[in-house]
Formats: structure tokens, C-alpha cells, sequence
């Protein structure tokens, strides 16, 4: 069992990620989301670890309460958030606003694989990996 | 700084970095980290800074042989958009 600490006066449940590329690794803020089907980067993290649009799986469309982006899916070589790591990881790349603060969402793509139990008024995130297939 | 060759700063804490750049992107290497889960550090060099995502990723491009890790940070408090981030 491990335990992940949250800023309780952000807008969001921000943790850190990291993410791992030819160019090294970044460590970067994703808002917990689980209304997030997909984990979500912003291009230009993935860009400076050295991943491009050509290496992109397929064109994807993220729909909002504002209409629909595209942008693509990816695979990441290593992939780790509330200290769990994930390997050649699926991630959606799509723009955020830069106002907000974030590099990306941390959605049920990743965290399906967890039990965690949000303490919000604590700041904790709770989190177990689940034993199974896969 | 966008236009300037890659400069490092000094060891700072996260408060420092957030008085000298508020409400910027950062770009942080020789990070002490406190855990491999959290934000926690005892101090950082600011490798890069501006007031858009990309802006220290660029200034921190030429460090990149350097330094295998970074960490990339907004200094502001972290906003709710005005619509949900939902994603089907």
C-alpha cells in the first residue's frame, strides 16, 4: 500500500507523474480524474522526451462540455504515478489549457489497474495495486 | 529568457521558486526529491521559466545530455477549468 499526498487548496487532485523517454525522464503535475476514461499528456512534454506525432497509434477525438479536439494515442516506454509504474503505457496526447496549471489527466487507463481511496479532506490518496491477470 | 542560452540557477526551495517566478511554468533539474510519489523536495536548480508550458521545456532543451531527469512545474495555484475535463 502506498501513499500519495495532494495540495487540498488546488481547484483539482493534482499528483505527480513520470514519464520516461529517449531523452530522459520528466516528472510532471496530472489532475486525478475519474471521469477520464484515458490518461492524457500534452504534446509538448512528450515532445521533449523525444516522442512525435509519428509515432502516434491513432487519431483520437476528446470531446468536452465545448465540442471535440483531436489529437492522438501513444505509447510511452515507462509510465509511473502514485507509486506504481506502468510500461510501455498507453497515453492520449492532446492540449490543455495553459491557464490551469497541468500537464495532463491521470485517468481509469492507469488507474483501473488500483484500488485507491481519496482522503480529500486529508490531501491523501490511499492506493493498492490490484492482483489479477495482466 | 526564451532567447537566452540555457542558464541554471542556484539550489531553492519550492517556495523561493515560486517567489522569484510566480505564475510560471518551470522547468527543475537536480531535483532532491523527498519520495518517488510526491512533489516534496528539499531543493532544485530552475533550468528554465516562462509564462507558457513550452517556453522552459525549450530553454531547458540543450541540458537535456545533462541531465536524464526534470521536472516540470506551473508555480500558480492549480485552477479548475471552466468546463470539465471529461473524456470519452
Amino acid at each position: 500500500m502506498k501513499i500519495t499526498r495532494f495540495d487540498t487548496n488546488d481547484d483539482l487532485i493534482i499528483v505527480a507523474a513520470r514519464v520516461w523517454g529517449q531523452f530522459g525522464q520528466k516528472r510532471v503535475s496530472l489532475a486525478l480524474d475519474t471521469a477520464a476514461t484515458q490518461t492524457l499528456l500534452v504534446p509538448d512534454v512528450l515532445d521533449e522526451l523525444g516522442y512525435s506525432v509519428r509515432d502516434g497509434e491513432k487519431v483520437t477525438v476528446v470531446r468536452s462540455a465545448i465540442g471535440a479536439e483531436a489529437g492522438y494515442t501513444i505509447r510511452v516506454a515507462r509510465f509511473a504515478a502514485l507509486g506504481f509504474t506502468s510500461s510501455d503505457f498507453q497515453i492520449h496526447a492532446h492540449d490543455l489549457p495553459e491557464g490551469i496549471g497541468i500537464d495532463g489527466l491521470l485517468g481509469l487507463s492507469f488507474l483501473r489497474q488500483l484500488n485507491y481511496e481519496i482522503r480529500s479532506a486529508e490531501g491523501r490518496i490511499v492506493v493498492e495495486r490490484v492482483d489479477g491477470p495482466g | 529568457m526564451s532567447s537566452e542560452a540555457a542558464h541554471v540557477s542556484e539550489p531553492m526551495t519550492w517556495q523561493q521558486i515560486c517567489e522569484r517566478y510566480p505564475d510560471e511554468w518551470v522547468v527543475l533539474v537536480e531535483v532532491d526529491w523527498v519520495n518517488d510519489t510526491d512533489f516534496e523536495f528539499q531543493s532544485a536548480r530552475v533550468a528554465g521559466h516562462g509564462k507558457t508550458r513550452k517556453e522552459p521545456l525549450i530553454q531547458a532543451r540543450p541540458l537535456r545530455d545533462k541531465y536524464e531527469s526534470m521536472g516540470h512545474f506551473f508555480t500558480g495555484r492549480i485552477r479548475a477549468p471552466v468546463v470539465p475535463l471529461i473524456f470519452l
